[in-house]
């Protein structure tokens, strides 16, 4: 029988924040980071995917969210990349789980975790998504006359916080997110999609899908994704 | 870890344009210098298209600055390419 990811959650600053949740009590484990922002929404069929191919494999999955994101009832304005940070280690220790696959985005939110088994998928630093978003900004505000540049919109939010692409990002976290780098951790595996040239340990069939106007999936990446993941925690 | 394999300009901008749209590889090797972009497929929104520059900018190792943007370049996939070409060489 195969079973229905659930709901499961964990504490984090006084609140308890959501986390997917698949695969018997009894199995492997491993945390699915997701990715930041609009970049979430276009792979989380993709990731679900994910953890319903690991099942089979014997690998259980944990999907958190990341406060002030998906159902989280914290503002995301409130929040920072140290919550995040502090929050996927604090989601990672309250359910055993020592292996920490990261897509993108989510990359930057696992550097505390030092001790833990890292898979890499596809990171991006956070000054690289700021400008995704700061570029749609400029986009809808041009369309409503105004002439904004990405300069004038980092002098703004270094102040106040500011409205990119539907997100209202804190001053905290636009800082920190413009000063993270790519995380260089002591024990990870790089993944990349076979059309990405940059270094990998391993270069996966598939398509950037965080980069589909709308959010799809790729049952081909999936399945490459899930057979890397149970092939590198091992037995 | 494998070593880093050099893109040609056209390839990532075909490879990227296969990804925002969606389409097999048979379908994005139909693009020619002529093929119509913004406009002509509806999927190619401004947002789209802010994901489009950062993702070659990553790509290629490129910076493109916000007054190199204009409607011109998103006209074509000729017009497309011979900016990333131009880029690279800068």
């Amino acid at each position: 029988m195969t079973s229905v990811p659930a709901f499961v959650s964990y504490e984090f600053a006084d609140r308890k924040e959501l986390c997917l949740r698949l695969g018997a009590r009894s199995f492997r484990r491993v945390m699915l980071v997701p990715p930041l922002f609009d970049e979430m929404n276009r792979m989380r069929k993709m990731l679900v995917d994910v953890m319903r191919l690991l099942e089979p494999l014997k690998v259980g999955s944990f999907l958190p969210d990341l406060p002030g994101t998906n159902e989280s009832l914290t503002a995301l304005e409130q929040v920072t990349l140290s919550d995040w940070q502090n929050a996927i280690k604090a989601c990672a220790e309250q359910h055993g789980i020592s292996h920490i696959a990261s897509f993108r985005g989510g990359a930057m939110a696992v550097t505390r975790m030092t001790a833990e088994n890292h898979w890499i998928f596809s990171p991006i630093k956070g000054a690289t998504i700021l400008r995704t978003m700061m570029r749609t900004r400029v986009a809808a505000d041009r369309e409503s006359g105004l002439n904004t540049s990405l300069a004038d919109l980092t002098g703004q939010a270094e102040v106040a916080p500011i409205e990119l692409a539907g997100n209202i990002l804190g001053s905290q976290l636009f800082m920190q997110l413009n000063a993270a780098d790519i995380p260089d951790m002591p024990n990870q595996r790089m993944v990349r999609l076979e059309s990405d040239g940059k270094p990998s340990d391993i270069h996966i069939p598939g398509s950037a899908l965080w980069l589909r106007a709308e959010p799809d999936d790729d049952l081909t990446m999936s399945s490459a994704i899930a057979r890397d993941i149970a092939e590198w925690i091992g037995t | 870890m494998h070593n880093k394999v050099e893109l040609t300009p056209e390839a990532a901008v075909r490879a990227v344009m296969r990804d925002i749209l969606g389409l097999s590889e048979e379908q994005v090797a139909e693009f020619t210098a002529e093929t119509e972009l913004f406009g002509a497929l509806p999927e190619l929104d401004s947002m789209a298209v802010a994901g489009l520059l950062t993702e070659l900018e990553d790509r290629l190792d490129i910076m493109i600055e916000d007054d190199e943007v204009d409607g011109e370049l998103f006209e074509t996939f000729g017009n497309l390419v011979a900016f990333a070409e131009m880029k690279v060489t800068e």
